[in-house]
């Protein structure tokens, strides 16, 4: 099916990144007509956004936002998904790029595979659900979470031990363990690169227990504990299922903070941290939750209203940078910080929970594959912040959502209809040209016959 | 009681070596991290504070920075580098300074060319008083000191008892010095300046088994940081460099012989410790700055390098001395000490001014009257509770 697509079609631009960004700019561009692939790493697309719990400010469900652009995504005559795909090199030609990617294989066949998980079912590894970010269990082959997109199921063959019960149970019996990886071509006029974040490693702080504290987690971690199709469907402290009963939040656990090598703003930990505690005192209504921070940094639409409710409703704030995490001998995380907002006075309290509010870092070096630099803090690099914050230094690249800098959701949709439309413009001035070029050429061809 | 904001203080601490102050935000992490903060005492965010808002009054009243021994596990976690431990060093500094009614102090520590200056200054005087001796001597007016160049005679050259002398004077005038900046440290800090209620002198004896076991040990400095070996090397260092003063300004007469004892006598084997302690330890002090090895060597004010270079070649022309009088060359014998003891002198006046002699006394002060401090409001607190049970 792919083979006959790719050589009977023009495709105008390319995606590069499945995440709410990247879907955003691909609608924007389907919707207009245009002939849009999307290539995502990984086995689904939804990005960061589709394992989240809530969003701020609104507590709106993530996957009731997520999950309905996912299937348009999908199911657009416009976009051509390629998933568990990377882009390996990008080539410069008259007609635009010449961009070649390579398909991993899922060691099954991705157009006979229903999704019906009966493989998942008779597996007989059980291994760490990397969804839940390692809380949670799956198996070795596996439809990656319950509303991916596509319904595919993809094999790990790092931990399969060949055993075949997969094989006998695939009612359509897809399983290829030979399956080779593939390359193919896509000939675009723009590309748009949507690659996004990742967070800051919970082993990156030394002061904070180098990642070797039982019951300290970051924040991707809550969100999956606060979601509803979460690993246990509660909140309970990983290290030892106990229901936590005071929770804390270290704000700024990975950005500002010269030692790590990060010295910008996240900008929506403080956000997310506030959206958690929310969450959490209904789920545990009882709980104390202490939010120890340097700033709160809730400068959008509703976000300062929603810092207050949250006081309101009894979340404690403290000014005062974590300086260490330690544990007792029961497991529980003891913070010691400098309470700075009355006087000076250092203290260690101890909670039940303690969670990370980790940075967002840049995931992907444009420096290889499409010879576009990183900035100073390690994003895509953008000329013109203020005046055309979606135009990377390569004529005809555009980059947008978390890829460019830390953003939240609403910025990041935002900037993919930017992107969007500035990939169009750029695509119908190059039409244009062509056309301006085309008539020159029959004129001059008129002149000639006379 | 209103406060003076001193717009010209975070300029003023710069010259003192203070970096990257503006860049805090107080956080606290520093506090927290240090390990010798206190309820009572919580720096290094404090002074920072006090630099930045310029409190002049309250920094001068501190006594914060001295207890402080610049493990510098604040500057290594400061989010913002904004390099805490330096400030301390700094603060030390400045109050070192603000002690000295003097203004000698204040002088160096903002100049590396007046400190040049007093230097050389320091260590002309026993050049002058040596060439004043022979000059005179040749002038008839006393018939001391013959340079006798068959054969070492250092106490021909230079009488001990004369030298001696003139270390002692030295001293004594460097002791006057010292008391007078101790007295003056007593009053801005423990209130006599800062129009506080003063505390009673029973309080003050109570607590002086604590100015004694820290004036010996410094052993709050075990708690600082996870290297004790730093604790270890300057008590080394305590020992040689004490060796040297009291053979040099209690016992010149019995250290600077020119007969040539046997070596297991005392004089030998004394010198020969403390020599290789001292070589040592400021060896690695000069390097470690050199290369800006850890925290608290990164940053290198101009009187941080006295010490360290002053006892290195010290120690060094100590060494030369011995070995020319052992090899028996008079005139390269004399005239290496003379350098020795220029080097000496010079060491001696500029320490007493900025450097580790000062450290040295305020240091268990600052812990003494930090505890005074804290007696003294236990007991206002249970004379106040004592007093409302009996009204
Ligand atoms: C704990 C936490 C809670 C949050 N809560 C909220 C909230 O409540 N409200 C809110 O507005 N924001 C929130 N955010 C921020 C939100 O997650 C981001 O704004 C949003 O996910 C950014 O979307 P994106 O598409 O730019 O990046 P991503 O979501 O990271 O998507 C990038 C996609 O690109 C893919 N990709 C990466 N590299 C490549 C490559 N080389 N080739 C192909 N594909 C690639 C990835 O697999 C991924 O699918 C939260 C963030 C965190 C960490
Ligand atoms: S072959 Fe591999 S993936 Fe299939 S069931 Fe066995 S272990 Fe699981
Ligand atoms: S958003 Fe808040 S927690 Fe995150 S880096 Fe900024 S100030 Fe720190
Ligand atoms: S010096 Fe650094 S650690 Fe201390 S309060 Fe300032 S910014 Fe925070
Ligand atoms: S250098 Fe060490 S002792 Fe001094 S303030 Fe910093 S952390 Fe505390």
């Amino acid at each position: 099916m792919m083979e006959k697509l790719l050589n009977t079609l023009k495709i105008d631009a390319l995606v590069v990144g499945g995440g709410i960004a990247g879907m955003q700019s691909a609608l924007d561009l389907a919707d207009q007509g245009y002939q849009v692939a999307m290539v995502e790493k990984e086995a689904s697309i939804g990005g960061k956004m589709i394992a989240l719990s809530k969003v701020f400010p609104t507590l709106d469900c993530c996957s009731c936002i997520t999950t309905p652009k996912m299937s348009a995504v999908a199911h657009h005559e416009n976009i051509h998904l390629f998933t568990y795909c990377e882009v390996q090199s990008v080539e410069e030609n008259t007609n635009g790029f010449k961009t070649t990617v390579l398909q991993k294989p899922r060691y099954l066949d991705a157009d006979a595979c229903t999704g019906c998980r009966m493989c998942e079912y008779v597996c007989p590894i059980d291994l760490r659900n990397p969804f839940d970010l390692n809380m949670g269990a799956t198996r070795a082959v596996r439809v990656p979470f319950s509303t991916a997109v596509p319904q595919i199921a993809v094999l790990d063959m790092e931990n399969c031990i060949l055993c075949g019960k997969c094989e006998k149970a695939c009612p359509v019996g897809c399983i290829d363990f030979s399956q080779q990886p593939k390359l193919f071509t896509l000939q675009t006029d723009t590309i748009i690169l949507a690659t996004g974040f990742e967070t800051t490693k919970r082993d990156a702080k030394k002061e904070y227990g180098a990642g070797e504290l039982h019951n300290v987690i970051d924040g991707l971690m809550m969100e999956r504990l606060l979601a509803p199709t979460g690993p246990y469907g509660r909140i309970i402290r990983p290290g030892d299922g106990k229901e936590p009963d005071s929770i804390a939040y270290v704000q700024c656990a990975g950005s500002r903070d010269k030692t790590l090598g990060v010295e910008y703003c996240s900008r929506v930990c403080c956000m997310y941290a506030i959206k958690q505690a929310m969450l959490i005192s209904g789920s545990l209504p009882l709980a104390d939750i202490t939010i120890y921070y340097m700033d709160i940094r809730a400068f959008g639409k509703g976000y300062e209203q929603f810092f207050q409710n949250a006081r309101a409703m009894g979340v404690e704030f403290v000014r005062g940078k974590v300086a260490k995490i330690t544990q007792d001998d029961h497991q529980n995380p003891v913070v010691r910080f400098e309470s700075t907002d009355n006087g000076s006075k250092v203290s260690e309290r101890t909670h039940d929970l303690v969670v990370l509010s980790t940075g967002m870092l840049p995931s992907y070096d444009t420096k290889p594959v499409y010879r576009i630099p990183a900035g100073d803090d390690g994003f895509v690099y953008v000329p013109e912040p203020n005046s055309a914050p979606c135009v990377t230094d390569r004529e005809g690249i555009f980059v947008t959502g978390a890829a460019a800098g830390p953003m939240d959701i609403v910025d990041s949709i935002v900037m993919a209809g930017a992107a969007a439309m500035e990939s169009a413009a750029y695509m119908s001035e190059k039409q244009d040209q062509a056309e301006i070029h085309e008539q020159a050429e029959e004129s001059e061809m008129e002149v000639a016959h006379v | 009681m209103a406060t003076r904001v001193d717009p010209t203080l975070l300029k003023e601490m710069k010259k003192y070596g203070a970096v990257g102050v503006e860049k805090c935000f107080n956080c606290g992490n520093c506090t927290a991290i240090c390990p010798l903060t206190s309820d009572e005492y919580a720096f290094p965010r404090n002074m920072i504070r006090m630099v930045q808002i310029g409190n002049t009054e309250k920094l001068t009243q501190s006594l914060d920075p001295w207890l402080c021994y610049y493990c510098g596990d604040c500057s290594a976690t400061c989010p913002k580098g904004a390099e805490p431990g330096e400030t301390m060093m700094a603060a030390r500094r400045w109050l070192t300074a603000k002690y000295d009614i003097s203004g000698h102090g204040a002088r160096l520590y903002t100049s590396s060319k007046a400190t040049w200056k007093a230097i050389v200054g320091y260590a002309l005087i026993p050049l002058i008083l040596l060439v004043i001796f022979h000059v005179s001597r040749t002038l008839g007016l006393h018939n001391y000191g013959d340079i006798v160049t068959d054969r070492v005679d250092i106490n021909a050259f230079a009488p001990t008892m004369w030298v001696w002398a003139i270390v002692l004077i030295d001293f004594t005038l460097l002791g006057g010095r010292l008391l007078r900046n101790v007295i003056n440290m007593f009053q801005l800090t423990m209130g006599t300046k800062s129009g506080k209620e003063t505390i009673p002198l029973s309080v003050y004896i109570a607590e002086l088994k604590t100015l004694l076991t820290h004036a010996f040990t410094q052993k709050r400095w075990l708690d600082c940081g996870e290297d004790r070996s730093r604790w270890i090397k300057h008590l080394f260092l305590v020992t040689g460099y004490g060796t040297m003063l009291v053979l040099i300004v209690g016992l010149l007469w019995w250290f600077q012989t020119d007969e040539i004892y046997p070596i297991y006598h005392p004089q030998r084997w004394l010198g020969y410790y403390a020599a290789i302690v001292l070589l040592y330890t400021s060896g690695e002090a000069l390097i470690g700055r050199i290369q800006k090895k850890g925290e608290a060597l990164k940053f290198s004010h101009h009187s941080d390098w006295l010490f360290p270079a002053f006892l290195f070649v010290g120690t060094l022309t100590g060494i030369l001395l011995h070995a020319f009088r052992y090899a028996g060359w008079a005139w390269p014998t004399y005239i290496i000490y003379t350098i020795h003891a220029m080097i000496l002198i010079a060491m001696l006046d500029t320490e007493v001014g900025i450097g580790k002699w000062t450290h040295m006394l305020y240091r268990p002060l600052a812990v003494y009257f930090q505890a005074v401090k804290v007696r003294a409001e236990e007991y206002n607190k249970k004379t106040a509770a004592a007093l409302a049970a009996a009204n």
